[in-house]
């Protein structure tokens, strides 16, 4: 029952979130001073959607169309569940907590895959080979920047990494970690500037090309929903989690959380829209050898901060 | 219309009042002369949104005029729109070639039923229009147009190549990265692609045709339709023609004055094109930038001109010197939008991650391009530099602070001269039968040539249009290109698809 309640907690916290992360999206466009606009507009454009029709293209695979935005959906609530909130906050805290996470991220890209596919369309077809392009590229150094947090915790349990950085955030000595995990965080959730496989005009919205009204809405909010819980997952690894003095636990959680959304999302601004061969790219030839390197490195500095007694 | 100086600052309305405002995300159809609204206005306020599906719009808006070859286009992209559907069509009607409208314009109010119509006054009106538009009735049953199945579906011998691993992508005849309709056809093996087609024709008015129907007056007043987002440089290339045959020679500051005008419309679209351009590669921060040095030479242009040039850049007319406000602040306003021009030039040269995006595609020989006709900026890249489209882009804000420069050095040397009126006798030269003549327009130089007819009357018109020298440019460029790039090098002739069809 506990769990129950806890995880319908962490639920309702995701969503609010995500709804932060909506308007941070429109405050880092806009600007400090159009915050009431930046405020508004997610909850107006969600109005709109929800009063659009939701067509599905002629020749579609019904099946597959209509259920691509509500597995999205599911993945998104699934991986979740084991992001600590709160020393006793945590939907869901298993042992092997962040390999349940990373291994759960992966139908997140096959419902995009799903919808494009689904749909019946040439544009839909090449985003969703696009979408399966990105799926293995960004795997890798997502898995490898993770590794860094748990070699130092000598745990998969989200809980205890959290728990482990009491001293000193892992962010402090393993920045390179840090930056991996972001960038991979960001081809995974399709966001600017790694954003091809959904939009750019010669592909006309790419997978979601064919989506609207309410099945678009669904997955908006899925994608916002999947990037702010990669960023939390990204605070469990690197900034200490929900620790923090004076506020409460989940406060701090949702404080850096938000604040870490808003610095990516900022710092994306300054990027143009990346080709998906340029992507692809950067994460073979830059991240993973990165994410190696960061891995040698963390594994010489546990030895030498730990003096080799764990 | 942009040039309103209150274009450039943000209303900040209240609470209650932004809590009623509708966010309204729109796809956008330019017959051929709404490419700059459209750069302001997807700049203008977050409430208001480009997207690149009409799945994802509430609304279509469509700029006038619209030729009849795009009908069956309109519909389809009506059609598109998820419902409620709603549509909007901005009219530019009083223009000059109202007379022709039946001919070889489409009449979007049939086609689609329910539209709303709203003449184009400012930016801030159509902001305030778009602001109600849940309230605006449906679009009604749409009607069917002849040809519409050649949009549907693929040509024959596209549909057989998908028989194989091939992939077709049509692209167009709606699309954002040329300015006016044309459909590109993309024929791809998985992201490369391995051929092009192109199919122009979308946005002709027959102009030449036009002119020879009318008198020389109303002739000049159709020349500036040639290319709607450049009509001075078009203009003016046909009063310097019927000044020829005229053997009518202008003053020296006459002349100057039209030097200026031309200038400042170069650096105009120039700055609108590098927004829209930025805008297509998704670096906000760099189209922000862009986008205020873009508003802000709208607002001082309209500062400029004490007459709008098309009042006084008229065949047999001698300008005087009141035409342009010598205020010293209009100078250091200029002074300042050139700087900002110049920054961000040498910010782009700089900026790596751009010149990913940019290096090495669409690369454009010198020598292919005299063989072909091109000129202007398109040239000027492959001539200075590597030809490429970082090149194009780079050369276009090199001009554009050239042209800012020029127009502010035309200024203060008015304003060091004498304050009356310069008036020079105006030789006469001799008339003649047929005449030449050239402008230097922002995609290259428009060119015209005149044969006279009888004494207030053309036999024929025939014009050098820049954009059209680089439409059969287009598949060979496109050929081995990736898909994601194809857009872009395609943005990058920056083709005035009006200009290019005629």
């Amino acid at each position: 029952m506990n769990m129950i309640v806890t995880s319908l907690l962490v639920l309702l916290g995701v969503l609010i979130g995500t709804y932060c992360v909506a308007v941070l999206q429109h405050l880092v466009l806009l600007g400090p001073r159009h915050i009431g606009t930046a405020f508004l507009l997610p909850a107006s454009r969600a109005m709109l959607l929800l009063r659009q029709e939701n067509l599905q293209p002629r020749g579609a695979d019904s099946l597959l169309f209509r259920s691509a935005p509500l597995l999205a959906l599911s993945v998104v609530a699934l991986v979740s569940l084991v992001l600590p909130l709160g020393p006793n906050l945590i939907g869901f805290d298993p042992s092997i907590g962040l390999f349940y996470f990373l291994v759960l991220l992966s139908p997140f890209v096959v419902a995009l895959m799903n919808a494009g596919w689904s749909s019946n369309t040439r544009v839909g077809l090449f985003g969703t080979f696009r979408a399966a392009a990105y799926l293995v590229s960004y795997e890798v150094p997502i898995g490898f920047a993770a590794i860094g947090p748990v070699m130092a915790a000598q745990s998969l349990s989200t809980q205890h990494i959290v728990a482990s950085q009491a001293g000193l955030w892992y962010v402090v000595w393993q920045p390179l970690g840090l930056v991996i995990y972001v960038l991979a965080a960001l081809i995974m959730t399709f966001r600017h500037p790694f954003e091809s496989a959904l939009s750019g005009s010669e592909l006309e919205g790419g997978v979601l090309a064919e989506y609207t009204g309410p099945r678009l809405l669904l997955f908006q909010v899925a994608l916002d929903a999947i990037f702010l819980v990669l960023i939390g997952m990204g605070v469990v690894l690197f900034f200490g989690g929900w620790q923090g003095p004076g506020l409460p636990a989940p406060l701090w959680f949702a404080l850096k959380t938000l604040a870490l959304a808003a610095l990516v999302l900022w710092g994306a601004r300054f990027l143009p829209s990346l080709r998906h061969d340029q992507i692809l790219s950067l994460s073979w030839k830059m991240l993973l050898p990165a994410s190696l390197v960061n891995i040698t490195l963390v594994g010489i500095l546990t030895l030498v901060l730990t003096g080799g007694s764990r | 219309m942009i040039g309103s100086a209150k274009a450039i600052r943000s209303t900040h309305a209240g609470w209650s009042a932004r809590a009623k405002q509708h966010p309204c995300r729109y796809f956008a159809l330019d017959g051929g002369s709404g490419a700059h609204l459209f750069a302001a206005l997807a700049g203008r306020h977050p409430s208001v949104q480009q997207v690149a599906s009409p799945r994802h719009a509430d609304l279509l808006i469509i700029v006038e005029p619209v030729s009849r070859t795009l009908a069956s286009a309109i519909v389809e992209l009506a059609r598109s729109l998820p419902h409620p559907a709603r549509a909007l069509l901005i009219s530019t009607s009083g223009t000059e070639l109202d007379h022709f409208t039946s001919t070889t314009q489409a009449d979007v109010t049939t086609l689609l039923p329910g539209i709303q119509r709203t003449p184009l006054l400012s930016l801030e009106s159509l902001l305030d229009i778009l602001r109600d538009f849940g309230q605006w009735p449906e679009l009604e049953g749409m009607a069917s147009t002849e040809d519409e199945s050649s949009l549907l579906s693929l040509p024959p011998q596209q549909e057989l190549e998908l028989a194989t691993e091939l992939v077709v992508l049509s692209l167009g005849p709606v699309q954002s990265f040329t300015t006016g309709p044309l459909r590109l056809l993309l024929i791809c093996d998985g992201e490369p692609v391995l051929s092009a087609q192109i199919e122009a024709g979308y946005a002709q008015r027959d102009i030449a045709r036009a002119m020879t129907q009318v008198n020389w007056q109303q002739g000049i007043a159709l020349s500036r339709c040639l290319d709607p987002l450049a009509p001075i440089a078009s203009q003016l290339a046909a009063v310097r023609a019927l000044e020829q045959l005229q053997g009518w020679q202008p003053t020296t500051q006459t002349m100057r004055f039209r030097e200026g005008a031309l200038a400042l419309e170069r650096a105009q679209n120039m700055l609108w094109w590098v927004v829209h351009f930025l805008r297509l590669l998704a670096a906000p921060h760099l189209t922000d930038r862009s986008y205020q040095l873009a508003t802000a030479l709208a607002a001082w242009t309209s500062r400029i001109w004490q007459e709008s040039p098309s009042a006084w850049i008229r065949a047999q007319q001698n300008v005087e010197s009141t035409v342009a406000s010598r205020s010293t602040a209009v100078q250091m306003q200029l002074q300042e939008i050139g700087d900002g021009v110049d920054l961000l030039s040498r910010t782009l040269e700089r900026n790596r991650a751009i010149a990913l995006r940019t290096r090495g595609i669409g690369v454009l020989a010198r020598e292919r391009l005299v063989a072909a006709g091109v000129s202007g900026p398109i040239l000027a890249a492959s001539e200075q530099g590597a030809g490429d489209v970082r090149d194009r882009l780079l050369t276009r804000l090199r001009a554009a602070v050239g042209d800012v420069r020029e127009i502010i050095q035309l200024l203060s040397v008015g304003a060091a001269a004498s304050p009356s009126p310069i008036c020079e006798d105006a030789p006469a030269g001799k008339a003649t039968a047929e005449a030449r003549a050239t402008a230097k327009g922002p995609r290259g130089t428009i060119g015209v040539h005149l044969v006279r007819s009888g004494e207030e009357r053309l036999a024929q018109v025939e014009w050098q249009r820049p954009s059209a020298a680089l439409l059969p440019l287009l598949p060979d460029m496109l050929a081995g290109q990736k898909l994601a790039d194809a857009e872009v090098i395609v943005a990058s002739l920056d083709l005035a698809m009006a200009e290019a069809d005629g």
